[in-house]
């Protein structure tokens, strides 16, 4: 039996082990993907509560047969897209001011244990475009599958290929102009 | 070389080809060094986003994230209560409404017998009652939901 099948069973009969089960299995990933969408820690912890509501008051919207993570994942996003347009007048299209890179930016012990690297990278993902880094969080973060990728974006296969692929061409460019030679060369 | 796949490359370290496309990709890897160092920088660009820093949750987030969705699941099985115990009442008030027509009837039908004349249509008696029991429970339940809900409960 699927854990998160089961679980969901139980947060429906109101038993909140269920919502336990849930949450420890898919509360990081969770809130990284918060983190590195909205690209604010005190926004990122509002929505992470109100998608757990979400899920605790809607859990009978779910269907069983698939799998829960982009159903999660897509009650995440939607709420965060809507405080981003209350907040953000331009299109979620565009690089904005650049978003605090997600986590670990005022920690100089954590920053220097990730690496210049990985904070270089983490960097250039910040200056992406909402809409860019929140598909480069689910694929490589949340590690959806393609067809989740797609149920979680509400778009077919193929479009959510053509995020995915556009999000990455335009991260190249931005770390290429940071990084020292050679480094993703 | 002709026919280089750089288009492919980002997505094939994304781990989003079909399988024509990573056969593709494949063929042409074994033959062009220009595409394979361009294949080698996407998977680790691919690799570094797996595992860029980022917080975890606090504790005190899930624990304030669990309390408030206890709170709105024990609200949720109040207001489910609520409705299945009002409902029962709807039902059971309509029985009792249902069965005093026979005591109505037969009342007024004893009383024309006692008083020797007929008490006018027991319809319209049965029709009165019913409407002011109603208007009189609507009114009391419009003053407990009024009450419970200035005393902050959820009705």
């Amino acid at each position: 039996m699927d854990p998160d099948r089961d679980d969901a069973a139980r947060l429906r009969r109101g038993d909140t082990d269920g919502l336990a089960g849930l949450m420890q299995r898919h509360q990081d990933r969770l809130f990284r993907f918060l983190l590195r969408l909205t690209g604010d820690e005190p926004m990122a912890e509002d929505v992470f509560q109100q998608t757990w509501l979400q899920v605790a008051e809607r859990i009978g919207r779910y269907d069983a047969a698939r799998p829960f993570a982009p159903w999660l994942f897509t009650v995440a996003r939607n709420l965060a897209l809507d405080q981003l347009r209350r907040l953000r007048p331009g299109s979620l299209e565009e690089a904005g001011e650049p978003a605090a890179p997600a986590g670990t930016d005022h920690d100089p012990l954590a920053r220097a244990i990730a690496g210049q690297r990985s904070s270089r990278l983490a960097d250039a993902v910040a200056r992406l475009a909402p809409l860019d880094r929140e598909v480069l969080s689910l694929r490589f973060e949340a590690e959806l599958e393609l067809s989740q990728l797609a149920e979680t974006l509400g778009v077919p296969v193929p479009t959510a290929k053509a995020r995915l692929y556009r999000a990455l061409a335009r991260l190249r460019p931005r770390l290429l102009a940071h990084a020292p030679q050679e480094e993703w060369r | 070389m002709s026919g280089h796949v750089s288009e492919l490359l980002p997505l094939a370290a994304a781990g989003a080809l079909d399988a024509r496309e990573q056969a593709q990709v494949a063929a042409h890897l074994g033959a062009c060094e220009a595409c394979a160092r361009e294949a080698a920088a996407w998977r680790d660009i691919a690799a570094g986003l797996a595992q860029l820093p980022a917080s975890r949750p606090s504790r005190g987030l899930v624990a304030r994230t669990v309390e408030a969705v206890e709170a709105r699941l024990a609200e949720r099985a109040e207001r489910a209560w609520n409705r299945a115990a009002l409902g029962f009442l709807i039902a059971f008030a309509w029985t009792l409404a249902l069965l005093s027509w026979l005591v109505i009837d037969l009342v007024a039908g004893g009383l024309a017998l006692r008083l020797d004349r007929p008490v006018g249509p027991t319809a319209a008696w049965y029709a009165a009652y019913v409407v002011a029991g109603w208007l009189a429970a609507g009114v009391t339940a419009a003053l407990v939901g009024r009450r419970a809900q200035e005393q902050g409960r959820i009705v």
